[in-house]
Protein backbone atom coordinates (compact mmCIF):
# COMPACT_ATOMS: atom_id res chain seq x y z
CA UNK A 1 0.00 0.00 0.00
CA UNK A 2 1.44 3.48 -0.88
CA UNK A 3 0.75 6.23 1.72
CA UNK A 4 0.84 10.26 1.03
CA UNK A 5 1.11 12.63 3.34
CA UNK A 6 -2.24 14.71 4.05
CA UNK A 7 -1.30 16.90 6.79
CA UNK A 8 1.53 16.96 9.52
CA UNK A 9 -1.10 14.84 11.90
CA UNK A 10 -2.62 11.86 9.61
CA UNK A 11 -1.39 10.51 6.56
CA UNK A 12 -4.09 9.08 3.64
CA UNK A 13 -3.91 5.09 3.23
CA UNK A 14 -5.01 3.13 0.45
CA UNK A 15 -6.85 0.03 0.88
CA UNK A 16 -9.17 -1.85 -1.52
CA UNK A 17 -12.57 -1.04 -1.95
CA UNK A 18 -13.86 -4.17 -1.04
CA UNK A 19 -12.67 -4.03 2.27
CA UNK A 20 -13.94 -0.48 2.44
CA UNK A 21 -17.17 -1.50 1.50
CA UNK A 22 -16.82 -4.55 4.15
CA UNK A 23 -16.18 -2.00 6.83
CA UNK A 24 -18.81 0.50 5.74
CA UNK A 25 -21.62 -2.70 5.79
CA UNK A 26 -20.25 -3.60 9.22
CA UNK A 27 -20.18 -0.42 11.18
CA UNK A 28 -23.59 0.43 10.32
CA UNK A 29 -25.74 0.55 13.26
CA UNK A 30 -22.22 1.42 15.86
CA UNK A 31 -21.07 4.27 17.08
CA UNK A 32 -18.37 4.28 14.63
CA UNK A 33 -18.75 7.22 12.26
CA UNK A 34 -16.78 6.70 9.65
CA UNK A 35 -14.54 4.00 7.63
CA UNK A 36 -11.53 6.05 8.77
CA UNK A 37 -12.85 5.81 12.81
CA UNK A 38 -12.91 2.12 12.49
CA UNK A 39 -9.71 1.67 10.74
CA UNK A 40 -7.83 3.82 13.53
CA UNK A 41 -9.58 1.90 16.27
CA UNK A 42 -8.61 -1.41 14.60
CA UNK A 43 -4.75 -0.48 14.23
CA UNK A 44 -4.60 0.97 17.67
CA UNK A 45 -5.82 -2.23 19.36
CA UNK A 46 -3.23 -4.00 17.25
CA UNK A 47 -0.27 -1.79 18.09
CA UNK A 48 -1.54 -1.56 21.85
CA UNK A 49 -1.51 -5.95 21.96
CA UNK A 50 1.69 -5.73 20.18
CA UNK A 51 3.29 -3.31 22.91
CA UNK A 52 1.52 -5.31 25.92
CA UNK A 53 3.77 -8.39 24.40
CA UNK A 54 6.81 -6.69 25.56
CA UNK A 55 7.73 -7.40 29.12
CA UNK A 56 5.98 -5.54 31.87
CA UNK A 57 6.42 -5.76 35.76
CA UNK A 58 5.17 -3.70 38.40
CA UNK A 59 7.91 -2.45 40.04
CA UNK A 60 7.87 -2.59 44.35
CA UNK A 61 6.71 1.05 44.56
CA UNK A 62 3.94 0.56 41.38
CA UNK A 63 2.54 -2.58 43.76
CA UNK A 64 2.33 -0.88 46.59
CA UNK A 65 0.21 2.02 44.63
CA UNK A 66 -1.78 -0.79 43.47
CA UNK A 67 -2.42 -2.07 47.39
CA UNK A 68 -2.96 1.46 48.47
CA UNK A 69 -6.03 1.77 45.77
CA UNK A 70 -7.28 -1.25 46.78
CA UNK A 71 -7.33 -0.83 50.37
CA UNK A 72 -8.79 2.53 49.84
CA UNK A 73 -11.64 0.59 47.94
CA UNK A 74 -11.96 -1.90 50.49
CA UNK A 75 -10.77 -4.86 48.15
CA UNK A 76 -7.77 -5.48 50.74
CA UNK A 77 -6.90 -5.10 54.60
CA UNK B 1 -27.51 -25.19 36.21
CA UNK B 2 -24.79 -27.50 37.19
CA UNK B 3 -20.90 -26.25 36.18
CA UNK B 4 -18.20 -29.02 35.90
CA UNK B 5 -17.41 -29.99 39.76
CA UNK B 6 -13.97 -30.26 39.52
CA UNK B 7 -13.65 -26.60 38.28
CA UNK B 8 -12.88 -23.01 39.71
CA UNK B 9 -14.71 -20.13 37.97
CA UNK B 10 -13.78 -17.19 38.23
CA UNK B 11 -15.45 -13.49 37.45
CA UNK B 12 -12.62 -11.32 37.52
CA UNK B 13 -11.27 -7.87 35.70
CA UNK B 14 -9.87 -4.67 37.31
CA UNK B 15 -11.99 -3.45 40.21
CA UNK B 16 -14.89 -1.32 38.94
CA UNK B 17 -14.34 -2.83 35.44
CA UNK B 18 -18.36 -4.44 35.50
CA UNK B 19 -17.43 -7.70 37.66
CA UNK B 20 -20.19 -7.45 39.99
CA UNK B 21 -22.97 -7.08 37.03
CA UNK B 22 -21.30 -10.40 35.64
CA UNK B 23 -21.60 -11.97 38.71
CA UNK B 24 -24.95 -10.65 38.48
CA UNK B 25 -25.89 -11.63 35.36
CA UNK B 26 -24.22 -15.61 35.91
CA UNK B 27 -26.11 -15.65 39.44
CA UNK B 28 -29.48 -14.72 37.42
CA UNK B 29 -29.44 -17.55 35.15
CA UNK B 30 -29.64 -19.66 38.04
CA UNK B 31 -25.84 -20.95 37.85
CA UNK B 32 -24.42 -21.74 41.02
CA UNK B 33 -22.28 -18.98 42.78
CA UNK B 34 -20.10 -18.15 46.08
CA UNK B 35 -20.85 -15.20 47.26
CA UNK B 36 -22.26 -13.61 50.76
CA UNK B 37 -23.95 -10.38 52.47
CA UNK B 38 -20.64 -8.68 53.94
CA UNK B 39 -20.29 -6.02 51.76
CA UNK B 40 -23.89 -4.86 51.61
CA UNK B 41 -25.08 -2.91 48.23
CA UNK B 42 -24.50 0.54 48.26
CA UNK B 43 -24.57 3.61 46.07
CA UNK B 44 -21.32 2.51 44.08
CA UNK B 45 -23.24 -0.96 43.63
CA UNK B 46 -26.89 -0.88 44.12
CA UNK B 47 -27.35 -4.51 43.15
CA UNK B 48 -24.53 -5.32 45.29
CA UNK B 49 -20.98 -6.63 45.09
CA UNK B 50 -21.24 -10.55 44.96
CA UNK B 51 -18.46 -10.94 46.72
CA UNK B 52 -16.75 -13.29 49.60
CA UNK B 53 -15.46 -11.57 52.72
CA UNK B 54 -16.60 -8.28 51.58
CA UNK B 55 -14.26 -8.83 48.75
CA UNK B 56 -11.20 -9.09 50.61
CA UNK B 57 -10.54 -12.43 49.27
CA UNK B 58 -7.21 -11.32 48.17
CA UNK B 59 -5.72 -11.28 51.81
CA UNK B 60 -6.64 -14.85 51.52
CA UNK B 61 -5.04 -15.78 48.13
CA UNK B 62 -1.52 -13.56 49.66
CA UNK B 63 -1.82 -15.72 52.57
CA UNK B 64 -2.63 -19.06 50.72
CA UNK B 65 -5.12 -20.17 52.32
CA UNK B 66 -7.81 -19.77 50.05
CA UNK B 67 -10.88 -22.76 49.73
CA UNK B 68 -10.73 -23.57 46.66
CA UNK B 69 -11.97 -26.77 46.84
CA UNK B 70 -15.06 -25.35 48.96
CA UNK B 71 -15.96 -23.50 45.53
CA UNK B 72 -15.48 -25.88 42.77
CA UNK B 73 -18.15 -25.93 40.28
CA UNK B 74 -19.33 -22.44 41.57
CA UNK B 75 -18.72 -18.67 39.91
CA UNK B 76 -16.48 -16.49 42.65
CA UNK B 77 -15.53 -13.22 42.24
CA UNK B 78 -11.51 -12.33 42.07
CA UNK B 79 -10.41 -8.72 41.16
CA UNK B 80 -7.43 -8.65 38.41
CA UNK B 81 -4.31 -8.18 41.73
CA UNK B 82 -6.18 -11.80 43.18
CA UNK B 83 -5.24 -13.58 40.02
CA UNK B 84 -1.46 -13.04 40.35
CA UNK B 85 -1.55 -15.59 43.63
CA UNK B 86 -3.99 -18.01 41.97
CA UNK B 87 -2.61 -21.81 42.98
CA UNK B 88 -2.14 -24.48 40.11
CA UNK B 89 -6.00 -25.61 39.63
CA UNK B 90 -8.35 -25.88 37.10
CA UNK B 91 -10.24 -22.72 36.05
CA UNK B 92 -12.37 -20.76 33.44
CA UNK B 93 -12.15 -16.83 34.07
CA UNK B 94 -14.76 -14.58 32.47
CA UNK B 95 -12.42 -11.39 32.52
CA UNK B 96 -13.95 -8.26 32.11
CA UNK B 97 -12.03 -5.29 30.63
CA UNK B 98 -13.40 -1.36 30.75
CA UNK B 99 -12.53 1.74 29.28
CA UNK B 100 -10.10 2.54 32.06
CA UNK B 101 -11.05 6.32 32.46
CA UNK B 102 -14.43 5.07 33.34
CA UNK B 103 -12.71 3.09 35.58
CA UNK B 104 -10.30 5.13 37.35
CA UNK B 105 -13.64 7.70 37.85
CA UNK B 106 -15.21 4.92 39.17
CA UNK B 107 -12.84 4.09 41.97
CA UNK B 108 -12.19 7.71 42.17
CA UNK B 109 -16.01 8.03 43.30
CA UNK B 110 -16.08 4.88 45.44
CA UNK B 111 -13.00 5.36 47.32
CA UNK B 112 -14.04 9.27 47.97
CA UNK B 113 -11.04 10.71 46.53
CA UNK B 114 -9.45 12.65 44.18
CA UNK B 115 -6.52 11.53 42.34
CA UNK B 116 -3.76 14.36 41.89
CA UNK B 117 -1.90 11.52 40.61
CA UNK B 118 -4.49 10.20 37.76
CA UNK B 119 -1.60 9.83 34.85
CA UNK B 120 0.44 7.70 37.21
CA UNK B 121 -2.59 5.31 38.58
CA UNK B 122 -3.85 4.81 35.18
CA UNK B 123 0.05 3.99 34.06
CA UNK B 124 0.00 1.35 36.48
CA UNK B 125 -3.27 -0.17 36.54
CA UNK B 126 -3.01 -0.28 33.05
CA UNK B 127 0.15 -2.42 32.98
CA UNK B 128 -1.13 -4.51 36.04
CA UNK B 129 -4.31 -5.48 33.72
CA UNK B 130 -1.61 -6.55 30.89
CA UNK B 131 0.12 -8.47 33.39
CA UNK B 132 -2.14 -10.28 34.85
CA UNK B 133 -3.99 -11.04 31.07
CA UNK B 134 -0.63 -12.33 30.12
CA UNK B 135 -0.64 -14.34 32.87
CA UNK B 136 -3.56 -16.17 32.66
CA UNK B 137 -3.46 -16.26 29.19
CA UNK B 138 -0.15 -18.28 29.33
CA UNK B 139 -1.33 -20.99 32.37
CA UNK B 140 -1.80 -24.14 30.62
CA UNK B 141 -4.38 -24.89 33.69
CA UNK B 142 -6.70 -21.68 32.76
CA UNK B 143 -9.18 -21.14 30.23
CA UNK B 144 -10.17 -17.57 30.20
CA UNK B 145 -12.53 -15.12 28.14
CA UNK B 146 -11.88 -11.90 27.81
CA UNK B 147 -15.07 -9.55 27.53
CA UNK B 148 -15.70 -5.93 27.49
CA UNK B 149 -18.32 -4.22 29.63
CA UNK B 150 -19.03 -1.15 27.70
CA UNK B 151 -19.48 -3.72 24.87
CA UNK B 152 -22.16 -5.31 26.91
CA UNK B 153 -23.92 -2.82 27.21
CA UNK B 154 -23.77 -1.49 23.83
CA UNK B 155 -24.34 -5.39 22.20
CA UNK B 156 -25.73 -7.71 25.00
CA UNK B 157 -27.22 -10.55 23.38
CA UNK B 158 -23.61 -10.61 21.48
CA UNK B 159 -21.64 -10.95 24.55
CA UNK B 160 -23.78 -13.14 26.44
CA UNK B 161 -24.06 -15.67 23.52
CA UNK B 162 -19.98 -15.98 24.05
CA UNK B 163 -20.26 -16.44 27.79
CA UNK B 164 -22.88 -19.12 27.08
CA UNK B 165 -20.69 -20.70 24.84
CA UNK B 166 -17.76 -20.63 26.85
CA UNK B 167 -19.08 -22.17 29.72
CA UNK B 168 -21.25 -24.68 27.35
CA UNK B 169 -24.68 -23.73 28.85
CA UNK B 170 -28.18 -24.16 27.42
CA UNK B 171 -28.83 -20.76 25.04
CA UNK B 172 -32.46 -20.28 26.85
CA UNK B 173 -30.29 -18.80 29.99
CA UNK B 174 -29.60 -15.90 27.69
CA UNK B 175 -33.29 -14.26 28.62
CA UNK B 176 -32.26 -14.53 32.69
CA UNK B 177 -28.65 -12.79 32.01
CA UNK B 178 -29.55 -10.10 29.60
CA UNK B 179 -32.39 -8.53 32.28
CA UNK B 180 -29.03 -7.94 34.18
CA UNK B 181 -27.68 -5.42 31.88
CA UNK B 182 -29.15 -2.15 32.85
CA UNK B 183 -27.90 1.05 31.35
CA UNK B 184 -29.20 2.79 34.04
CA UNK B 185 -26.10 1.95 35.87
CA UNK B 186 -24.17 2.91 33.58
CA UNK B 187 -22.95 6.19 35.56
CA UNK B 188 -19.14 6.48 34.39
CA UNK B 189 -19.78 6.65 30.99
CA UNK B 190 -16.96 8.68 28.55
Amino acid sequence: MNDETESNDTVAIKIPKEIYDKISDRIKDTDFSSVDEYIKYVLQEVLSDDESEDEEVLSEEDEEKVKERLRSLGYLD
Amino acid sequence: MNLEKDTNYIISGLERSGTSMLMQMINNAGILTSFDDSRKPDTNNPKGYFELEGGKIINRLMEKNFPFDEHKGKFIKITCYGLKFLPTGKYKIIYSERNIEEILDSMERMAKIKDDARDETREIFLKLNNIIKKQIKSRDDIEVLFINYNDILKNPFENINKIIDFLEIPKNLEEEMIKVVDPSLYRQRR
